[in-house]
């Protein structure tokens, strides 16, 4: 174990004194690189070597130790508010075994242990086995550095540069180096114009993002709103930058199929979709699903489906619609019609499947062709004669209105959808005549069950009403009772009044 | 600082580990096509069940191990994390409880021996303390012993309550005689019975002299080869 100590102590290595200023020059000895290689006993001497961008006049032969400028807030000596913050655990004694001393203890020896050999990567693996902790713990608090760049952070260990990030990394260089020299890598600030990474969470920014050019920090909506910035920032030195999903990352077509299909296949499942799609997160694929036109949405489903996608797309067309309204909902090609009955009809159908509502359509058409259409109407205007025809005369108005769209967009839309092959637009053509029927029919026993449903409710409205009417007559009864008996009673106080005058009489005169 | 209970009650205490902190010592020892981790670690009883697969893979991915053994370790901490939870409503008797804890242990290339007097009724105590100035007062500079020596110590303390359960258990089962009862216990202290004796010779905490060499921790560095031949012994016992 390198366990290099300088030669003369630097400081009594029991103490831990406050961030002293470096030690006299005299001290540095090319040892003195390997300062960072601190013995475990010696926790005075890695503050030195911590060179942020500070004006600290720092040893030219030192190892440097980068850490990124939105990490400043970090010392040795304590524990810093922005610690507090994300590991709360430690500091609310909820458990004895976190404690803050305990997360010290956990947090010094994690970052000597990097710096001992600030080039390689420290694995978690590896600083749990030399800490003696609960590994959960320790895992917490590695993870919390790593994201704060206070560990396994180096310029040259990233990969993707993003603006801010070199920038930082000069300007720390250029501290550090400005009494050394020129610093040697001087990459050039490569901007990748459509990753937005965020300067506290390190997540990737996706929906708005918050820029400030003061100090060159991207924070992500919800740590600009947390105040996860530094001490030096205002909010009002950030400016909002807003990015669509659709500019980050491009939905390829394979991955909309995908999406599509997985919708299709777990409907309101996200979970399953984001799986299914790959690559994407459920949020993501939400997003993306909702703002797709609405023709592609049952694209790959059968014929049935694609038939209602075209009058779908035709009525997008027309309507100039189709991207401005957001959260319409998924399955139902029918979904703006005005009739919210017909909106259900179609949703419950699309919901179901193709084949499963031809069976029912076809089963529910048998059942009302026996029953007969004059027979249905007369049953409508006989419950409550003019609502009911209306009703009707309505719903027929509408199925007929969108059979006739229907055949109409199908017939024109045929070759506007993109996404089919021409083999089988040419069959949609083909099957043209048996859709509309089956359209028709569905449409018809939708509308049938619908009112179904209201006769039901007229009669069940007409019971209450006769209920209420064998109130109001008990109601009467009970009134004439009390009216009879009031009577009665007036009747025999008279009475007795007029026997009591005669016996008063009677008795003056006696 | 708690109280500590009277030393001479014999009343049951809750099952849990007598430290300061309900950690349990989880040992690993899988094997996974010709591939042999062996690993050992303290983990927090309480901390949420959704950390031990994420430790796992992280364990996985950290040492580059194949993917069969991020499930294999989850299920290993598991099994031992449910089999200290089975302990978990019953009961222990915590007499006079002092008891010798041995350390026998090779990490790496430093060897140690040492064995010393544990207070199982403090449950203040802490082998993470202890290690930490073990290792400082010897000048230890591997950083792994450390956690090492408490994991010793606490896998002790752990067999030992579990130990403490059954003899409660014991007792409860043969609280019909009391004879019974009686022997079950002085099984249990004799340990602690024979420190009594130790202690009311003197009336003083010094050890005698003779004992000094026994109580004494030893720590050697062993060179590569040995480390090497001591590894090739091991394995070959259970093979």
């Amino acid at each position: 174990m390198a366990s290099l100590e300088p030669p003369a102590a630097v400081t009594p290595p029991s103490s831990k004194p406050n961030l002293l200023p470096l030690p006299s020059p005299t001290i540095i000895t090319p040892s003195a690189a390997a300062l960072a290689a601190v013995a475990p006993t010696t926790s005075s001497s890695s503050p030195a070597t911590l060179s942020v961008a500070t004006p600290l006049p720092t040893p030219s032969d030192a190892e440097l130790v980068h850490i990124p400028s939105y990490s400043r807030w970090f010392s040795l000596d304590g524990i810093s508010e922005c610690e507090i913050r994300c590991l709360p655990e430690f500091f609310d004694s909820r458990s004895p075994s976190r404690n803050p001393r305990a997360y010290k203890y956990i947090r010094d020896s994690i970052i000597k242990q990097f710096r001992r050999n600030p080039s390689s990567k420290i694995t978690f693996t590896e600083v749990r086995k030399t800490l003696a902790a609960d590994v959960i713990s320790i895992r917490r608090v590695f993870d919390f550095l790593d994201a704060w760049g206070l560990i396994n952070y180096s310029p040259a260990a990233l990969s993707k540069p993003l603006k801010w990030e070199e920038k930082d990394s000069k300007t720390s260089q250029h501290a550090a180096d400005s009494p050394a020299g020129p610093s040697s890598d001087s990459t050039p600030p490569v901007r990748e114009t459509t990753k937005w990474l965020c300067g506290s969470c390190k997540s990737v920014c996706s929906i708005a993002c918050f820029a400030s050019d003061k100090c060159d920090l991207t924070l992500c909506a919800r740590c600009f709103v947390r105040g996860n910035y530094r001490v030096g920032l205002s909010s009002s030195d950030f400016r909002r930058v807003e990015i669509s999903d659709e500019m980050k990352t491009d939905w390829t077509e394979k991955e909309t199929m995908q999406l599509l299909e997985a919708v299709m296949h777990y409907g309101d499942d996200w979970k399953k979709v984001a799986q299914h799609v790959g690559g994407r997160s459920e949020k993501d694929c939400i997003t993306h699903f909702i703002k797709l036109p609405m023709g592609e949405k049952l694209a790959g489903s059968a014929e049935f489906g694609s038939g209602i996608n075209k009058l779908n797309q035709m009525k997008d067309d027309n309507s100039s619609n189709s991207s401005s309204s957001g959260k319409r909902l998924c399955l139902s090609p029918l979904a703006d019609a005005s009739n919210p009955i017909m909106a259900q009809a179609a949703f419950l159908s699309a919901l179901a499947g193709t084949a499963v509502a031809e069976a029912a359509a076809q089963a529910a058409v048998t059942a009302v062709s026996k029953v007969g259409h004059g027979e249905a109407n007369a049953h409508f205007r006989s419950l409550h004669g003019v609502q009911g025809l209306q009703i009707t005369r309505a719903l027929r108005r509408q199925v007929m209105s969108y059979v006739f769209l229907y055949s109409d967009a199908s017939i024109t839309s045929n070759g506007s959808n993109k996404l089919k092959s021409s083999e089988e637009a040419r069959s949609g053509v083909n099957t043209m005549p048996e859709e509309k029927v089956n359209v028709e029919e569905e449409l018809r026993t939708v509308a049938m069950v619908q009112m179904k449903h209201i006769q039901e409710k007229i009669i069940h409205f007409e019971e209450i009403d006769s209920q209420i009417d064998k109130e109001w007559k008990q109601m009467e009864q009970m009134r004439d009772i009390l009216f009879y008996d009031q009577l009665n009673l007036l009747k025999h106080e008279r009475s007795i009044r007029k026997t009591g005058q005669q016996a008063a009489e009677g008795t003056r005169a006696g | 600082m708690k109280p500590l209970p009277s030393t001479s009650s014999k009343t049951p205490v809750k099952f849990r580990m007598p430290t300061s902190e309900n950690l349990v010592p989880i040992r690993l020892d899988i094997e996974v096509g010709g591939q042999r981790f062996k690993d050992a670690f303290t983990w927090n009883i309480s901390d949420p069940d959704s950390e031990v697969s994420v430790f796992a893979k992280r364990t996985q991915k950290d040492l580059k191990l194949p993917l069969a053994f991020a499930t294999q370790i989850a299920q290993s901490i598991q099994t031992q994390q449910t089999e200290f939870r089975s302990y978990k409503g019953q009961e222990m008797l915590t007499g006079e409880k002092i008891v010798p804890i041995k350390l026998d242990l090779r990490v790496n290339r430093t060897l140690i021996k040492d064995q010393f007097l544990w207070d199982l009724n403090n449950f203040d105590s802490d082998p993470e303390e202890f290690s930490k100035t073990f290792c400082n007062d010897l000048g230890i500079e591997d950083p792994e012993v450390g956690p090492a020596v408490a994991f010793a110590i606490r896998e002790q303390l752990y067999e030992i309550a579990i130990q403490s359960v059954a003899t409660a258990r014991e007792s409860r089962n043969a609280k019909k005689g009391r004879r019974g009862e009686y022997s079950s216990i002085s099984r249990s202290t004799g340990a602690a019975l024979d420190l009594m004796k130790l202690f009311s010779n003197r009336y003083s905490g010094v050890r005698k002299r003779k004992e000094w060499d026994v109580f004494e921790p030893m720590v050697d560095m062993l060179s590569n080869e040995e480390v090497a031949a001591l590894e090739s012994m091991v394995e070959r016992k259970p093979r």
